[in-house]
């Protein structure tokens, strides 16, 4: 209500709008003045850029792009302009909040973990330890992912620990390791600047991952190839873009591999030594013709040409990819086949040559390092006795301790609950009801479930509303830890503010656990905060493809980011760049990379006559996930406040719909009702699109249960739908 | 206003040499090789100024600007000085789909500035800058009604204007705007243009798809566009036209002014053809009415309290004018009537004036609304719809007090009803036939959303001009007329405020269209 000077316009808010000057920005809103600045890296996507975070009088206030952080020179994404507001935003969790008849009410912090303990230990009991599931998430801080691990595997001992990872990269772990004999990604940001001739696949990097585009602006020699079924901000830079059909890329890179080997465009030396697989490789590879592929892709034979000369003659190629590749029930091939075009061509482990993952989630690598989920701590086998022994011996516990097998992964933790074999479930930072595949079946899943614990940032979610226990989390900017980015370069994250009400770090969170679990001595040996995990870490990783050893705390802050390996002792630079496989040795028992071949195969869900359209999904810059953080952030979600189904014109006609109308789509498995239809040629004919980050409009209560059955990475991308008019229509 | 840029270039406290890439990356940048000067290195000479360069080849429309000027300048995030919209066209797989970001263009010719009742916009000698002072602002919101781009925003929290000023506090700072600093493809930098030289070759450069003709108020920005560009390119927001703000207060007070108007012309008719009598209270009742009016047309202000200071720009502001004349016409109109008392041809006199004030003010008023920026206003159809309306209730309501007049006043009327439906009529055809994006979209609106209104007038016009030839009268009947008429005029003038559809940047695809 205004009040009476305010309705005669005596009073215009002057001190709310008036200016202050901020020793380091300058002339600013008095509102976005700070008295401090905390260094630290941005909480959102993989790029890990680095930023300063404004505080006044203990709040944030103001968010700015670091810009002597080699990653970002200063700038960010909206999101990240904006990133202050998500630590105030309406909706975060206050309190520890338990169940009882039927609703959720406030309980101690004590109360709260004693509860979950027993509540977990007697699962355990009646059912056996694997009765019981956790996952996880990419945003925790590497110290975080390292403690839960061990907490996870050695004190509540089920080996049924995943992350929301596998929603997400798990299907480039899965082919990294199968070609090269470990995850981690080989190449540097600096590939893209460096590159003469850059394939980008089902990356839409200027919606996505904006800054990197960057580091290709900053390249005026190269030739940026984009192969995406939608035409994309990313497509729409590109100097070739190759509309291929959904899920049609194993297939274009096969064809590539076959041009390349048949023109004589591989690489010889590289492949003799460096490599096995060749001979069968090129057996299998006869195939895939262009002709055959041109069939298959929808791209003609002088483009196929057109591109494999581009990369078999490039001095220096990279390939890169992101969830266009992964989302996909043969991901793990298509990787593999991209790792076949480098090998083939000797594109590896030099500046400007790589086969690049651009990953998700800020620490998404933090826990492929460092979590105990797909792999040991430090890229160790599950499957490797010596590995098992030499990581028991790090940490003084029996071997036998060690599990030999990876247990369930994501989607297999939720089949299980649904066939009650998980009985209780521990949900850290993410929030499935929105994200993972299949809707329905996730809600039996959950709702079959004796004790759900999720602990988040935010309360309520649609995930913490079903929780029988919400633990409630600090967020980005209230916790101290490090996160590893796409490039294997770690970077500090700070404290700035408190968390607010009585929310703690998850790391807290941990250790309060594992007092109470009675393992906190064996496996926390007197820790009190994330420095003593990192130190621990540290040691771990030492000798391992990802080695930590050389880094520290004081280190990162001085250089704002350091890229593993980084060995103790090393003589190089801290800052300089690093690339995995610079000498072509491989960590496989041969010493060689894998060439492998994956057939190509078409989706599973292939439109029919009920369902004629194929889904697509996708992201819109402005927002993160499932929106948790960004919903809540005014300027962002007026820039972005609604879902929307793009549909071609050719359809629309067809269908009689409009522009701006409100429809249904629906799939053989549910329905997202009155989504606004955006009639454009961003889109096929045949084919739709929807970003997946609005519960409001959630894509997946329409996407499907189908999995890579070596990653058990979703298919998101492809699913058949039908398009219609509401039967309530109103104009 | 101060000037502190131009005053310490005048004393020399200032380097001359502004600027440059001190917020520049100094990582990625040397990383990424170095890029130009995102700003020029030194203040405009004469006869120059800044301006915004913006590169639609480099733009992503990542919303980076948008966020970074909300957070620079405190708006809440309804309010922005910048804005990222889209166009799109071809056909897939060719399909493109550009981005374009606009904040203010700091005009050579800013309409904001033209129309502003108060003196609230300087454009600053030495940069060009167009600047706006909160202080100086009483709200009227008229400048959001001149500018073509839809680059003044209303903060009706506050009560006034804000725009973007280039970020005037970082420039004298040697700071680059915080749209420049933030944008990550570097597509928005300031440079400097000789201003005779853009005058003379601007429309090359300044105009682009989706964002309205630089020859309105000559925008500054220079627009970088593809060598090759999509020749279907179309705004994305083209679907989606909503209705504008009514603006209560203005239908109320240009109604009842024009009621008032043709009133008080009724009035002196009478006093002319029979100059023996006088009719006291039709004066006083016309003098309440416009009283009524001026006191509503305050409430339109965000700051009603500094409604006195609309007078001063009468020189250049039609909305000065409009103030100053209505204020002269109860002004007189009060004279005459206390005239009346002593002299017949004393009051006559005054009776002329009031009218020629009255009619004079009629005509300010439907100037307010001949403006480029809405082009479905921009024509004399405004000051026919204004001058109709006076004729068809100005009578009625005269008719009250002037029963011998009565009956042909009602016929008068019912002419004027004829017209108006008339002139509605052939406005509705020439709108729908235009070749203005703006004027088919307000078509596309009385014809689809608010028809049901516009048939609703349009049989209440014909309705009103039969009634009103039939001989019954009597002053129920004609008060029944009256207010008859008064709703028509009243639901006429609410389908001229809704339906406006102004020229505005495009947007993007889910954003409606900012309301003024």
């Amino acid at each position: 209500m205004k009040t009476l000077r305010g309705f005669l316009g005596l009073d215009t808010q002057r001190d709310r709008y008036a200016y202050a000057e901020d020793p380091r920005v300058g002339y600013v809103s008095a509102q976005r003045a700070a008295d401090r600045w905390v260094k630290t890296t941005c909480g959102y996507c993989s790029v890990g850029c680095g930023m300063l975070l404004g505080i006044r009088e203990g709040k944030a206030v103001a968010a700015r792009g670091n810009s002597d952080h080699p990653v970002n020179g200063g700038k960010l994404c909206p999101k990240g302009l904006a990133e202050h507001h998500a630590i105030a935003a309406p909706g975060r969790a206050l309190h520890p909040m338990l169940r009882r008849n039927g609703r959720l009410s406030p309980v101690s912090w004590s109360d709260a973990l004693d509860t979950m303990v027993t509540e977990f230990r007697s699962i355990q009991e009646r059912y056996g330890n694997e009765a019981l599931g956790v996952i996880s998430t990419g945003q925790l801080v590497t110290e975080e992912f390292y403690t839960l691990g061990k907490l996870v595997q050695l004190g509540l001992g089920t080996p049924h620990y995943d992350g929301n990872t596998t929603l997400c990269m798990a299907t480039a772990v899965s082919g990294y390791k199968r070609s090269f004999g470990s995850d981690g990604p080989p190449g540097a940001y600096e590939d893209f600047s460096r590159a003469d001739v850059i394939l980008l696949l089902g990356a839409n990097i200027a919606e996505n991952h904006p800054i990197l585009c960057r580091h290709l602006d900053a390249n005026p020699r190269k030739t940026l190839i984009v192969a995406d079924p939608r035409v994309t901000k990313t497509a729409m830079m590109a100097d070739l873009y190759l509309p291929l059909r959904p899920r049609s890329d194993l297939a274009l890179l096969h064809g590539i591999a076959h041009l390349l080997i048949r023109e004589g465009l591989v690489d010889r030396a590289y492949i003799e030594a460096h490599t096995e697989g060749y001979d069968e490789l090129c057996t299998f590879i006869e195939r895939y013709t262009p002709e055959f592929v041109s069939e298959i892709t929808g791209l003609s034979t002088a483009v196929l040409h057109q591109v494999a000369v581009l990369y078999g003659r490039a001095k220096r190629g990279t390939i890169a990819w992101t969830m266009g590749v992964n989302h996909s029930s043969i991901g793990v091939e298509t990787v593999n086949a991209i790792n076949n075009l480098a090998l083939l061509t000797g594109n590896l482990g030099r500046p400007g040559a790589s086969a690049f993952s651009i990953t998700g989630q800020c620490n998404a690598m933090g826990t492929r390092e460092a979590g105990f989920t797909s792999s040991l701590p430090g890229y160790r086998n599950f499957e490797s006795e010596a590995d098992r022994a030499e990581l028991a011996a790090l940490w003084k516990v029996p071997v036998e301790r060690i599990p030999a097998a990876r247990g369930l992964a994501y989607p297999d933790i939720i089949e299980a609950a649904l066939a009650k074999k998980i009985r209780g479930l521990w949900i850290v930072a993410t929030n499935p009801v929105v994200s993972f595949p299949n809707l329905d079946i996730l809600r039996q899943a959950l709702s079959n479930l004796e004790f759900l614990v999720v602990q988040d940032g935010f309360h309520p979610t649609p995930t913490s509303e079903l929780a029988d226990l919400v633990l409630p989390a600090a967020i980005w900017g209230e916790k101290e830890g490090t996160y590893t980015n796409s490039e294997r370069r770690v970077s500090k994250v700070n404290r700035a503010v408190d968390p607010p009400g009585e929310a703690r770090p998850d790391f807290d969170i941990f250790l309060a656990l594992a007092q109470r679990l009675g393992c906190a001595d064996e496996l926390f040996p007197a820790w009190t905060g994330p420095r003593d995990a990192f130190e621990e870490w540290r040691s771990i990783s030492a000798g391992r493809l990802c080695d930590y050893s050389g880094i520290s705390y004081e280190l990162l802050e001085e250089h704002g980011g350091i890229q593993w390996p980084y060995p103790a002792g090393s003589d190089e630079a801290p800052g300089a760049v690093r690339r995995l496989y610079a000498d072509g040795v491989f960590p496989t028992e041969s010493g060689r990379a894998r060439l492998i071949c994956g057939e190509w195969k078409p989706f599973p869900e292939q439109p029919s006559q009920d369902f004629p359209l194929i889904l697509n999904t996708g992201r819109t810059v402005e927002h993160w996930h499932t929106r948790t953080k960004t919903a809540g952030i005014p300027i962002l979600d007026t820039l972005s406040p609604r879902a929307w189904l793009e549909m071609n014109p050719r359809d629309a006609r067809m269908l009689g719909l409009r522009p701006h109308e409100r429809v249904d789509v629906l799939s053989a498995r549910g329905t997202v009702r009155g989504i606004e239809l955006r009639v454009t040629e961003i889109v096929a004919p045949g084919q739709v699109f929807m970003p997946f980050h609005f519960v409001e409009w959630n894509a997946n209560a329409i996407t499907q249960s189908e999995f890579d059955p070596v990653s058990r990475e979703p298919n998101y991308k492809q699913c058949a739908v039908r398009v219609e008019r509401p039967a309530t229509a109103h104009r | 206003m101060k000037l502190p840029l131009l005053e310490n270039a005048k004393n020399g406290s200032m380097p001359v040499d502004l600027l440059d890439h001190r917020n520049d990356p100094i990582g990625a940048g040397a990383q990424c090789g170095a890029a130009a000067a995102p700003m020029p290195l030194r203040l405009p000479a004469d006869g120059e100024q800044y301006r915004f360069h913006f590169d639609m080849t480099k733009c992503i429309g990542c919303q980076c600007c948008v966020v970074a000027c909300n957070e620079q300048n405190g708006n809440p995030a309804h309010i922005r000085w910048r804005r990222v919209g889209e166009i799109e066209g071809g056909i897939w797989p060719d399909t493109s789909r550009m981005y374009l970001s606009m904040g203010c263009n700091h005009c050579l010719e800013p309409t904001c500035l033209e129309g502003c009742p108060v003196d609230a916009y300087t454009k600053d000698p030495l940069t060009g800058i167009v600047l706006h002072s909160a202080e100086r602002c009483i709200g009227c919101q008229y400048c959001t009604w001149n500018c073509s781009y839809d680059v003044p925003q209303y903060n009706a929290e506050r009560g006034v204007v804000g725009k973007c000023d280039m970020c005037y506090g970082r420039l004298q700072e040697q700071r680059a705007p915080a749209c420049v600093d933030a944008c990550p493809e570097e597509a928005i930098r300031i440079e400097i243009v000789k201003v005779a030289d853009w005058r003379a070759g601007y429309a090359e450069a300044a105009n682009a798809p989706g964002f309205p003709s630089a020859d309105d108020s000559l925008s500054t920005t220079r627009i970088t566009l593809p060598v090759r560009l999509s020749p279907d390119l179309e705004r994305a927001d083209a679907f989606r036209v909503r209705p504008e703000q009514p603006h209560w207060p203005l239908v109320l007070m240009t109604t009842l002014t024009q009621t008032s108007v043709g009133g008080f012309c009724a009035l002196l008719l009478d006093q002319w053809m029979h100059s023996a009598r006088v009719v006291r209270s039709a004066a006083w009742a016309s003098l309440l009415v416009v009283a009524i009016a001026l006191a509503a047309s305050t409430l339109h202000l965000g700051r009603p309290a500094y409604a006195w200071r609309a007078l001063s720009m009468w020189r250049r502001s039609w909305l000065s004018r409009e103030v100053l004349l209505f204020t002269a016409f109860a002004g007189l109109g009060l004279v005459y009537v206390v005239a009346l008392w002593w002299s017949g041809g004393l009051a006559m006199l005054f009776g002329l004036c009031t009218v020629a004030a009255g009619i004079a003010a009629v005509f300010a008023s439907a100037r307010i609304y001949i403006v480029r920026a809405r082009p479905a206003w921009n024509s004399g159809h405004t000051l026919a719809e204004f001058f109709l309306s006076a004729a068809f209730s100005g009578p009625l309501f005269a008719a009250l007090f002037l029963p011998d007049l009565q009956r042909s006043l009602l016929v008068f009327a019912a002419g004027a009803a004829a017209a108006t439906l008339l002139e509605q009529m052939v406005r509705l055809l020439w709108l729908a036939n235009s070749d203005v994006f703006e004027m088919r979209a307000t078509a596309r609106l009385l014809s689809t959303r608010l028809r049901p209104w516009l048939l609703a007038r349009a049989a209440g016009l014909i309705g009103a001009s039969f009634l009103l030839m039939r001989p019954t009268a009597g002053v129920a009947w004609t008060m029944a007329a009256l207010v008859l008429a008064l709703a028509l005029e009243v639901l006429g003038r609410w389908l001229f405020f809704v339906s406006v559809v102004p020229k505005s940047v495009a947007s993007t695809y889910l954003q409606a269209r900012e309301a003024a």
